[in-house]
């Protein structure tokens, strides 16, 4: 039963407590109260749970908000008879979708405001638009409870007190507040998705972002970016199970098993990308997400990789959007169509004091010498790597490129 | 002449919660400070900690918003008055008056035009 009510409260916690924070103006209050209602839901559902859930907590939260505004009003005052707060039979007649706004969007614009902390915007999302828990979360994001605790009740005061609005913006900020939106839901799964093996702690917390996504598409239907997200969330996350091998080392993308990976997945992000190339011809978020798809589009190792297409997209890539990290991944495409002694040389033009403790470009230089033979200054970028504190399967892979080669 | 009276401490001493009782006791010092000062106060206000604070920089001629002051400092600033004094020795004499933590100091800029 405690299993069934914790899962009944955790989906009803977004639209509820969305809902409360939008009228209210107060993210605490509308925890608050949803917590109280979650608590005599325990109580009064003993035996069994009601048919509609989300209306009854919707109801006795909203009635509990209410009931603490007064009495912060009349605080000291007369203690006033508590009110019946539990929803009639009258009440419950009312279906949910007209009973509870959905407020998700809104709440998902004030929880990621640049005036927020960057560090605090996820934590403050997974909170209270997914309804995780801070141990949940603190857990995600590898910190103490404590500390993340902390960083919320900042953040929520940050809210509270500078006046941030608890609306969808207007046209002339949408594109900034978006991309807010969107970067802080990118570094969030970022961090998901740096666990390449999948069981350690980011594993779970990447299906939340996975479920975010999806509700900021159903949400923002017309916004390519927002698409192009939600299929960049799928593809990433249907070539987990492949991403290792049974001894734990990472498999890069181009020797993985295609048929290892979860076609339901991508097929449902083709779909979300599809629609946004529909939407607009180009961008960045699209051209990333695009390289994904070309590549989740192969079916098995016999298959060539599809480096010619991907190359093609870094190129269209970089043109609108250049930085030295998608040079970078363009080089890795680069060596396998225009030879290793070009990429190499592309690399070491890149070369810069800023990519010197990089370990990507450490990496990518350590695989690039290796594959053209340059065996000893291979093994000096591999010791440089390791010196960077890859995660354990990259560094297990890195390890084994290392020592296979030969003395 | 027209002056501000930037008031810099170290917002610490106050707390965080509104009825901190160094914060209460500052607040009636200023309050009754404000009263001394009469027509030669043109204004001013005190201001919530830099916990609440929002900056927006500038970068190359890009704009971009952040959470937290435009400084990390030791003292933050706190509030300002805007004073009318006849030079800058009425004004000092004035800064010297104001009500500040055993630490602490008061920034005295002229206004420009005034």
């Amino acid at each position: 039963m405690s299993g069934a009510l914790d899962a009944t409260f955790r989906s009803a916690s977004a639209r509820i407590v969305g809902a409360l924070a939008a009228c209210y103006h107060d993210l605490d209050l509308a925890e608050e109260a949803f917590a109280e209602a979650c608590a005599r839901a325990a109580q009064a559902w003993q035996s069994a749970i009601p048919e509609r859930p989300d209306g009854w907590l919707y109801i006795v939260a909203g009635r509990y908000a209410l009931d603490l505004i007064r009495k912060r009003r009349v605080r000291d005052s007369l203690r006033a008879e508590e009110p019946e707060i539990e929803p009639s039979a009258d009440e419950m007649m009312l279906d949910d979708s007209h009973l509870i706004p959905d407020e998700r969007l809104r709440l998902i614009f004030v929880c990621c405001h640049p005036a927020i902390a960057p560090d605090a915007r996820a934590a403050l999302t997974l909170r209270t638009v997914c309804g995780l828990d801070t141990g949940e979360i603190a857990h995600a994001f590898l910190t103490s409870e404590a500390a993340l605790a902390q960083r919320l009740v900042r953040a929520k005061r940050k809210i509270a007190e500078a006046g941030v609005p608890f609306e969808i913006p207007g046209p002339n900020l949408w594109a900034e507040r978006l991309d807010a939106v969107l970067s802080t839901l990118e570094v969030a799964y970022s961090k998901a998705h740096e666990d390449a093996a999948g069981t350690g702690p980011h594993s779970a917390y990447a299906a939340e972002i996975l479920n975010l996504s999806q509700t900021l598409a159903e949400l923002l239907p017309e916004e390519p970016d927002v698409l192009a997200l939600a299929a960049l969330v799928r593809f990433c996350e249907a070539r987990r199970p492949a991403r290792t091998d049974a001894a734990g080392s990472m498999i890069p993308l181009s020797e993985q098993d295609p048929a290892k990976w979860d076609r339901v997945l991508i097929r449902a992000g083709d779909a979300y990308l599809k629609r946004a190339f529909e939407l607009q011809a180009s961008g960045a978020r699209l051209l990333q997400t695009g390289i994904h798809a070309a590549w989740c589009r192969r079916q098995n190792l016999d298959e060539p990789p599809p480096w010619p297409k991907v190359l093609a997209l870094y190129d269209s890539l970089v043109a609108i959007a250049d930085n030295p990290i998608t040079r970078l991944n363009r080089i890795v495409a680069l060596a396998e169509i225009h030879g290793y002694d070009t990429a190499l040389e592309e690399v070491d033009r890149l070369h810069s004091a800023a990519l010197e403790g990089f370990l990507p470009f450490r990496a990518v230089r350590a695989d690039l010498l290796r594959k053209a033979g340059r065996t000893a200054e291979a093994r000096a970028d591999y010791d440089a790597a390791l010196t960077l504190q890859p995660a354990p399967a990259e560094s297990a892979w890195l390890m084994r490129q290392r020592n296979e080669m030969q003395q | 002449m027209n002056y501000a009276l930037l008031i810099y401490e170290n917002e610490s001493a106050y707390g965080s919660e509104k009825n901190n009782p160094a914060l209460q006791e500052i607040v009636e010092k200023h309050m009754s400070f404000s009263q001394e000062l009469g027509p030669k106060r043109l204004g001013g206000a005190g201001l919530a900690g830099t916990y609440v604070a929002t900056t927006v920089r500038t970068t190359n001629g890009t704009k971009s918003v952040h959470d937290g002051p435009f400084a990390e400092t030791k003292e933050q600033l706190g509030g300002f008055y805007l004073i009318e004094a006849a030079d800058l020795d009425e004004a000092i004499d004035i800064a010297k008056r104001v009500p500040l933590q055993p630490d602490g100091a008061i920034e005295i800029r002229p206004l420009l035009g005034g």
